[in-house]
């Protein structure tokens, strides 16, 4: 039987693989969308679709950043699989994130008279932008700890 | 003058014949997390560094020490 230790360890090394992939999932939709985006505020069901999808996608990936995830894992095993480095990593992602949204937010704010974007356009660009780095670099942490 | 905190953590573990996920366990933490203090990647708590340093039989300042 696979012990508490054991536990963490496979579900640690799951999610280092996993969130990679998530943050290139996620910033695929958001190339997809606005590739596809031509009307601005464009009041169809496929528009309120890509919103809601949108929407719903960030905050799967804000709660598996800022969370110690593995809901249906017993305590012992998710505070086993979010130990010191894990949560140092979590911490160097989140300030990574928030400092990447910040900077979106400045160059958004600086070109906006020579590229006009519409208050949902912004909000998209900061939120897709911060959330997608934090994944990104808390992944890329997780991995380079499983190396031996 | 650039610091880092040096440690005699695989050597140790080594003579004891412990695996990293043997010493993890002891310890309370995951193999990520003894993989990467003893690759100087990560600096452990004062807590942790204490654990460690009792599971190896030895004190902090034998195990953990300050390179310049």
């Amino acid at each position: 039987m696979e012990s508490v230790a054991q536990r963490a360890e496979r579900l640690t090394a799951k999610r280092a693989r996993a969130l990679p992939a998530l943050a290139v999932i996620y910033f695929a939709q958001q190339a997809s969308f606005f590739t596809a985006y031509t009307q601005p505020h464009a009041s169809t069901d496929i528009a309120h679709f890509k919103i809601g999808a949108w929407v719903f996608l960030s905050i799967a990936m804000l709660v598996a950043l800022v969370t110690k995830g593995f809901w249906f894992a017993p305590r012992e095993v998710r505070d086993l699989a979010n130990d010191e480095t894990s949560r140092a990593n979590r911490s160097t992602a989140m300030s990574a994130a928030y400092l990447v949204s910040t900077a979106a937010a400045i160059v958004l704010y600086v070109t906006q008279a020579l590229a006009p974007l519409t208050v949902l356009e912004a909000i998209h660009i900061i939120v897709s932008s911060g959330l997608g780095v934090g994944l990104l670099i808390f992944g890329m942490l997780e991995r380079k700890a499983m190396r031996g | 003058m650039a610091e880092r905190l040096a440690n005699r953590l695989k050597e140790r573990r080594t003579e004891l014949g412990l695996t990293q996920a043997e010493l993890a366990e002891r310890v309370g933490v995951t193999r990520k997390t003894v993989n990467t203090v003893e690759n100087g990647i990560f600096t452990p708590s004062a807590t942790l560094a204490i654990k460690l340093s009792q599971a190896l039989g030895l004190n902090v300042e034998q195990l953990f020490w300050i390179e310049r």
